[in-house]
């Protein structure tokens, strides 16, 4: 049964500057509110008990999205429901549609924000995942910082990221991947709307019928977002980038990871799956890179 | 903690309200408003039972600070009847047995007009994937699923 939330003081500030000297003051009882969608119901089970929160919904422009031949880049603010809209026939970004689309419900998506769910920092985020196989990165505000995190760099451990007490992450920049290039995301769960078993996402620039480029990105089988940088490596060297290729890449991959058994798959079924996931993965974004 | 005021714009009518920030939205809705249609059932955001409109789309009103839905336009299954007569998807719902207990009903209802709003001619895949944030221990969905592309016809006529 749903308990009522603790008490708790609610702030409500117009500036990203507001925002972060609030963020500083109360730490660290004082939490970020985005939609609340995970917050809430965390609170709700005592998970966590913050005395202060700090809304991000009366700041301006948190919400914009910018779409053009250099990037993609979207306020924190920007619920998953608009960028899926965004994203719905766009071809240049699937890895990130993909992900999106298959995730929650339409009521969760309608006001829950990307940067929220990179904010939870679960090792098994799809948004982690499809993002990091696209090479984007964060913006995040201080008091007097402002920095760009690759995301790649963003996790230090489950629950945990690089964010400092006072710090926000305000946009997150994906670069327009290059042409010749192709992305795609893949997971794996028990139910639809569950959290996966294993999910990848990946993105290759081929040249001359070479992979050039290439990032395959696993999420739940560490604790937080890895590269299989072995099975990069395969593909890089390899001769020509074909069926064979991505089957060497797919069972190195597998190798390489070191997933534990929980309750929502055991370590050997999830390098099992790592290898098919990956595979289908490479096959689709090379499809959309030829 | 202190009770601060807020306006909250519900089935088209202003309330201004003295609330403590802790309260959802769903609790102010039946506690202080006193429109119990809206039910309270996982407060986890994975049933729906709690959905309600927030400008045209639905929304998981356990899962929301009320006073983060000040400047909403929420509407309730309260706010679906007009001039007494029932919404064509409340309707459809009776007639299509599609409730049993009747629990999950407000927020199917809602997150259907949502839909046929959007997409008057939905397919019933189209229902199903709409629905999929809806869940219900009774019907089976089948029942669901008929009632909302009936209203669907209903409406375009």
């Amino acid at each position: 049964m749903a308990r009522p939330l603790k008490s708790f003081e609610y702030f409500e500030p117009s500036t990203i500057d507001e925002a972060t000297r609030l963020l500083s003051t109360y730490q660290p009882t004082v939490k970020v509110i985005a939609a609340g969608v995970d917050l809430i119901p965390r609170m709700r089970s005592r998970k966590i008990q913050p005395q202060y929160l700090v809304s991000m919904m009366n700041i301006p422009g948190l919400t914009n999205i910018e779409n053009d031949e250099e990037s993609l880049r979207f306020g924190s603010m920007t619920t998953l429901m608009s960028l899926e809209r965004l994203l719905k026939d766009d071809k240049t970004y699937p890895a990130l549609y993909e992900a999106i689309h298959q995730l929650s419900s339409t009521q969760v998506k309608n006001t829950a924000t990307l940067v929220g769910n990179l904010c939870v920092a679960t090792p098994a985020s799809d948004m982690s995942s499809a993002l990091c196989a696209l090479g984007a990165k964060l913006k995040i505000s201080g008091i007097s910082t402002e920095r760009t995190v690759p995301i790649k760099d963003f996790y230090l451990g489950v629950g945990q990221t690089v964010l400092q007490p006072d710090e926000i992450i305000t946009e997150v920049i994906v670069p327009r991947p290059s042409a010749n290039s192709g992305n795609a995301f893949l997971n794996l769960l028990r139910v639809k709307c569950d959290v996966a078993k294993v999910n990848v996402g990946v993105s290759l620039v081929l040249a001359n019928d070479r992979c050039k480029e290439v990032r395959i990105v696993l999420g739940a089988v560490a604790p937080i977002i890895v590269r299989a940088k072995q099975a990069e490596e395969k593909l890089l060297k390899a001769n020509s980038f074909d069926k064979k290729a991505i089957e060497e890449a797919a069972q190195t991959a597998a190798m390489e990871v070191t997933p534990i058994t929980d309750l929502r798959s055991t370590a050997e079924y999830r390098k099992e799956m790592v290898k098919v996931l990956v595979k289908q993965a490479l096959e689709k974004a090379w499809s959309r890179a030829k | 903690m202190a009770e601060q005021r807020v306006i909250l714009n519900v089935n088209g009518r202003n309330y201004d309200i003295s609330i403590e920030p802790e309260m959802t939205l769903v609790e102010v809705l039946r506690d202080k408003l006193d429109l119990t249609g809206t039910k309270i059932s996982c407060g986890e955001g994975e049933c729906g039972a709690c959905t309600v409109l927030m400008d045209g789309k639905p929304c998981l009103s356990c899962c929301t600070l009320a006073i983060q839905a000040q400047g909403k336009s929420i509407v309730t299954i309260e706010g679906l009847a007009e001039k007494g007569q029932l919404h064509p998807l409340q309707k459809s719902f009776i007639d299509h047995g599609a409730i049993q207990c009747g629990y999950c009903t407000p927020g199917m209802i809602l997150t259907s007009k949502a839909l046929l709003d959007e997409n008057p001619n939905p397919t019933p895949e189209d229902v199903k994937t709409a629905l999929a944030g809806n869940l219900c221990r009774c019907t089976g969905y089948v029942k669901i699923v008929d009632a909302v592309m009936a209203a669907a016809d209903e409406i375009k006529k």
